[in-house]
């Protein structure tokens, strides 16, 4: 590599704050603490909080962000721009790291799978949270009913509705079709309602389901 | 627009997503006349809005400062511990490429000094030796300083470097050793060996001296070659004499000789 080719000399003309996350990390992996120190503050609180809302545990999500990181520094030279951008590259590391926490430790995951159908009712003898709660309290509902959706619709609703990322960027991540993320999401948000929505003392008494009504004008 | 399809569409709708006008109207109409629908939409918007207040809550939320200064050392360690490994194997392939060398020029010295060892006996069988009955004369071949160690336990005997026997059995008529000789005429000496024939140990008899095994040299008490018949004198009853003992290729003793120096002005 020539002294033109070298990273340092190649971005040296902008601001390092004015870089994109490629050239940050290009800059890193030849050596540049600043750019890596840069980089970090830039990426790290949205890995942070995917890592906390899928995990619902601080020390989980520390980990998972140092992981994450740690991984940049030692491979991050995997990392491929054609294939989209640094941060999906970064929330699919975390994502991976999560889902291994939760194969390796079933006690982080806060709810298990087959409980997904299940009415999630945090305060049965309450009013329902989406009507007159507090809005501390429905936060905290919210934050339980995503925590105790099953992997594959909490994911898209952490990435989709919180992180606020695109479906193209959620399916980079997901490494499925934007349609797989369009419908998991569809179908997380009715989880979602379901859980949230108070259970009728009527209902909770018999043990009849409740025929939907559903009009086709 | 029927309500399966507005249950579609309706996610995206609270979400405030792009649609097109016309299906945006028409989900509009729809909930104006369908109360289920209207609920399912105001339903949406709460969560939605529950979401969006969730997000907002955790949007400050971010990783301790300790993890990034844990971080940045790591950063720094790998800057550093990257260039090592190449060093070390360069080191490594230096060091084996000496020793390497070593071995050859080892080989090489160890080769001539046989061939050269080989060919001196024949020199040196002509050479004037005193020679005793019942002993023959050995000029010592070995440079190496003797490397002694203990037989048995009680007893004090030395070894020295194992020899093969056919060898040995040669070195017992003729003189040895023409680079040490040439060192000790230096130093107005030369010292030889005095040895005794090979008396058998246990049933062995001289054929069987023919086996093949190896001769190990020995330290013994003098007091013990009272044990093989021969006299002792008793003034120099504590001393230890020099012997070779002849191991077979089980591992047993056959037989043994005894060894004097005599020192030759």
């Amino acid at each position: 590599m020539t002294g033109k080719d070298r990273p340092g000399r190649q971005f040296s003309m902008k601001p390092k704050s004015d870089l994109t996350d490629s050239e940050l990390l290009c800059l890193m992996l030849s050596g540049d603490e600043d750019a890596f120190s840069l980089l970090y503050r830039r990426r790290q609180g949205g890995i942070y909080r995917f890592a906390l809302q899928m995990s619902g545990s601080q020390q989980v999500a520390e980990d998972v962000t140092q992981d994450v990181f740690i991984f940049l520094i030692k491979d991050g030279h995997v990392f491929d721009a054609t294939k989209g951008s640094l941060s999906s590259f970064l929330f699919g590391v975390a994502r991976n790291y999560v889902l291994r926490r939760f194969r390796g430790d079933q006690s982080t995951v806060p709810f298990a799978d087959d409980e997904d159908d299940q009415p999630f009712d945090p305060m049965c003898d309450e009013p329902g949270p989406l009507d007159d709660l507090t809005r501390a309290e429905t936060i905290e509902n919210v934050r339980r009913a995503v925590l105790s959706l099953p992997e594959r619709y909490r994911e898209v609703v952490v990435l989709c509705e919180l992180q606020e990322l695109s479906y193209v960027e959620t399916a980079e991540i997901l490494g499925c079709a934007i349609g797989t993320v369009r419908s998991r999401l569809h179908r997380a948000r009715a989880l979602l309602l379901a859980k949230l929505k108070p259970v009728p003392e009527s209902v909770e008494q018999s043990s009849a389901g409740v025929e939907t009504v559903r009009c086709f004008a | 627009m029927n309500c399966q399809k507005f249950e579609s569409v309706a996610g995206e709708f609270a979400r405030g997503q792009m649609m097109e006008a016309e299906l945006r109207s028409e989900a509009i109409a729809h909930t104006s006349g369908c109360a289920t629908c209207a609920s399912l939409l105001r339903d949406e918007e709460l969560l939605m809005r529950g979401l969006r207040s969730l997000a907002a809550d955790m949007s400050s939320l971010e990783a301790s400062s300790s993890s990034e200064a844990r971080l940045l050392n790591a950063f720094r360690q790998r800057q550093v511990v990257v260039p090592l490994p190449v060093s070390r194997t360069n080191r490594a392939i230096w060091l084996t490429a000496v020793a390497a060398l070593f071995l050859l020029v080892f080989s090489l010295v160890a080769f001539r000094w046989r061939d050269s060892s080989n060919e001196t006996p024949a020199q040196q069988v002509t050479a004037p030796q005193p020679v005793q009955r019942d002993e023959t004369v050995a000029v010592d071949k070995n440079p190496e300083p003797e490397s002694q160690k203990e037989i048995g336990p009680g007893e004090s005997h030395k070894r020295t470097p194992r020899r093969n026997l056919s060898n040995s059995l040669a070195f017992n008529a003729r003189a040895k050793g023409s680079r040490n000789r040439n060192s000790n005429v230096a130093a107005n000496h030369v010292s030889s060996e005095v040895a005794t024939d090979f008396l058998p140990l246990g049933y062995m008899n001289a054929t069987t001296f023919q086996d093949g095994g190896q001769i190990v040299r020995v330290e013994l008490p003098r007091a013990r070659l009272a044990s093989f018949g021969i006299p002792v004198n008793m003034d120099r009853f504590n001393e230890r004499v020099k012997a070779d003992i002849l191991v077979s290729v089980d591992g047993t003793a056959r037989a043994i000789r005894f060894v004097q120096e005599k020192r030759l002005e």
